[in-house]
């Protein structure tokens, strides 16, 4: 255990639709950057940040999509093993903020089914362009039983604090009552065997 | 998708997931369309619902058998080879991200009216039930030939030509029985047919190879498998592709490959909108016109509420029913998976049964291997067509895969993914490592 630089893994995904800053919310909490421009997300697998909880080292492990969401093809096997999940709408954009209950029934066909999730409205800094209401995202998260908050990745408004409230649920529930984690004890480690060699 | 790629993929199968994401990590421009609104084509895994879709259309299904995210179906039975190419294609690329591995328990093969496990190396051959005292001594023998052959040692060789004595020569050199050749040939070297006893004995050796290194992997078997499913496969290779940015497309319509006047294809029509791309690669199913049968499969998926009997209670098997023991020309092969493999929900196991189609009534082929099974809580079967490519593609641009085969393992599927990938380049697929995701 000395040599690891963190205490727990968690794995955490980001889900909305196109545009609403899904990428832009994760380079802001892994990187503290932002790139104003509009780029479909390419080559981003995920982003590790670790924080520390309560005397702990916490390595946030957050997946990106892929762009897969914009035609509606994102693999099942992103869900999986998921421990938390970040709903995102842009509240500039009613669109996205009814799409939210699409994403969410996804989550509930594929991800695990104690997956702690968050709603988070983004781009709150845009209040001229608003068309979303606080009050409107508070009562969506309260009808799906999940936390909110309003962010902005561009201002850098409640970014940590969204990662942090998940990361601190999670870590309440599962880690702390020690469940969950021995789990894959005998899954077979293909990560980091490089001998195999080729049959054909 | 009116633009302008590199390539066009049409269909999700695992050939074309691996290929679509080895070509966008390459650099490649990449659109990738399935007709079906779920990733995998033939090696998806599917829920319930999609299931009762495709083999009972109209029919709902029975509510006993609980929640659809609970159940992901596959359509063959195939498993990885532990030491194979496509283990060694999953890590290099670090699909190893996306999917997480489970071994498969047994391997098993049917012998004289009954299943028993087939031996891994020496030392387990040694106590095989399979063999005869004496018998065990001479594959014995025979294993360590295998094993200690070296290219550049003719001590090694026993007086054997492996480039030109055939298999047949050498089982009778050793002095093996017909049962202890049909498992090592079927179960150990995984031949579908006898052929190749005709042939020299390089290739079986290698093939017996393969099975000893990968058994000697993980211990158990030489299979490993997928959690979720083998659909899992597939997906993980388009996530890879669409990491490096290729597009996918799934539910949607593929109405006409066009072509220019000079043959070649030039796009993909879909409704009144028509993708532009320099080389397409698909499915048998997108390319009717250019593919020949080559065979027929009958496969029946299979739910039951026990293991198989005579497994020893083991959450997950190969069965190998080889051909001389049902007087037969080719084996009938059952994977087995449960629970454990998060494929269906606790209680239940799924089996299910392939081989090729050698008489006018393929569903009693399988019976042999339906008798192992016991009693069957719900069972869908079908036949289909094993389709190949009738040209090599590099005339009309148009690259297409082969059916998902008979094979056990997909040893043949990712030789098929280097050719393919070979007539479209012009070059050997090298696999580079990708960055370790700490550098990311």
């Amino acid at each position: 255990m000395s040599t690891k630089s963190y205490d727990y893994l968690i794995k955490l995904l980001l889900i909305g639709d196109s545009g609403v800053g899904k990428s832009c919310l994760l380079l802001r909490f892994s990187e503290d950057s932002f790139t104003p421009s509009f780029i479909t997300t390419i080559g981003i697998d995920f982003k590790i940040r670790t924080i520390e909880l309560d005397g702990k080292r916490i390595k946030l492990q957050i997946w990106d999509t892929a762009g897969q969401e914009r035609f509606r093809t994102i693999t099942t096997a992103y869900y999986r093993g998921a421990m938390g999940i970040l709903l995102l709408y842009d509240v500039t954009d009613k669109k996205s903020f009814d799409n939210v209950r699409t994403w969410f029934s996804n989550v509930e066909q594929h991800a695990s089914e104690n997956v702690y999730k968050i709603l988070i409205g983004n781009k709150c800094d845009c209040e001229d362009q608003r068309q979303v209401s606080f009050e409107q995202g508070q009562a969506l998260a309260d009808e799906l039983g999940v936390k909110f908050l309003e962010a902005s990745a561009k201002t850098n408004v409640n970014v940590d604090e969204a990662f942090f409230t998940l990361a601190r649920e999670i870590k309440k529930q599962k880690i702390d009552a020690e469940n969950e984690f021995s789990n894959q004890a005998n899954n077979v480690d293909l990560g980091n065997d490089r001998t195999v060699k080729r049959c054909c | 998708m009116d633009e302008e790629y590199d390539v066009i993929v049409l269909g999700t199968g695992l050939t074309e997931c691996v290929l679509s994401g080895l070509l966008s990590v390459d650099g490649k421009k990449v659109l990738h369309i399935d007709r079906n609104d779920y990733y995998g084509a033939d090696s998806a895994s599917l829920n319930l619902t999609q299931l009762y879709a495709l083999f009972r259309p109209g029919e709902q299904r029975p509510e006993s058998l609980g929640r659809d995210r609970d159940w992901c179906v596959d359509l063959v039975p195939k498993f990885l080879m532990a030491n194979g190419d496509l283990t060694n294609i999953l890590i290099y690329t670090d699909v190893t991200r996306y999917i997480e591995f489970k071994q498969i328990a047994g391997s098993y093969v049917y012998r004289d009216g009954r299943i028993a496990k087939v031996p891994g190396n020496e030392m387990e051959a040694l106590k095989s039930p399979l063999m005869s005292l004496f018998e065990k001594r001479r594959a014995k023998k025979f294993l360590e030939w295998v094993n200690n052959y070296r290219e550049d040692d003719p001590s090694t060789y026993k007086d054997i030509n492996i480039d030109r004595d055939s298999m047949e020569s050498v089982f009778k050199k050793f002095g093996l029985q017909s049962g202890t050749q049909d498992f090592i040939g079927h179960a150990m070297a995984l031949y579908l047919d006898d052929a190749y006893l005709k042939k020299p004995a390089r290739e079986t050796r290698e093939r017996i190879l393969l099975y000893a290194s990968s058994i000697a992997k993980f211990g158990k078997s030489p299979y490993i498998y997928p959690l979720y499913g083998l659909g899992e496969l597939p997906q993980g290779f388009a996530r890879l592709s669409a990491i490096y940015g290729g597009t996918y497309m799934l539910n949607q319509p593929v109405d006409e490959i066009v072509y220019g006047d000079d043959g070649v294809a030039i796009g993909v029509r879909s409704g009144d909108q028509v993708a532009k791309a320099k080389q397409i690669i698909g499915d048998p199913s997108y390319f009717r016109e250019k593919v020949r049968s080559v065979g027929r499969l009958v496969r029946a998926i299979c739910i039951l509420n026990h293991p198989i009997p005579n497994t020893d209670n083991l959450d997950s098997v190969q069965i190998i029913i080889p051909q001389n023991q049902v007087k037969r020309k080719h084996d009938i092969y059952i994977a087995g998976i449960s629970s454990v493999h998060n494929v269906c929900p606790k209680g239940y196991y799924l089996a299910i049964i392939s081989t090729i189609v050698e008489t006018a009534n393929p569903l009693s082929e399988i019976a042999p291997g339906l008798k192992l099974l016991g009693p069957v809580v719900e069972s869908f079967s079908r036949v289909q067509e094993i389709y190949e490519p009738v040209t090599d593609g590099t005339k009309d641009q148009c690259y297409i895969s082969k059916s998902v085969d008979a094979t056990s393992h997909f040893e043949t599927l990712t030789c098929d993914v280097r050719d393919i990938y070979k007539r479209m380049t012009g070059t050997d697929l090298v696999l580079k490592q990708r960055p370790k995701m700490e550098d990311q």
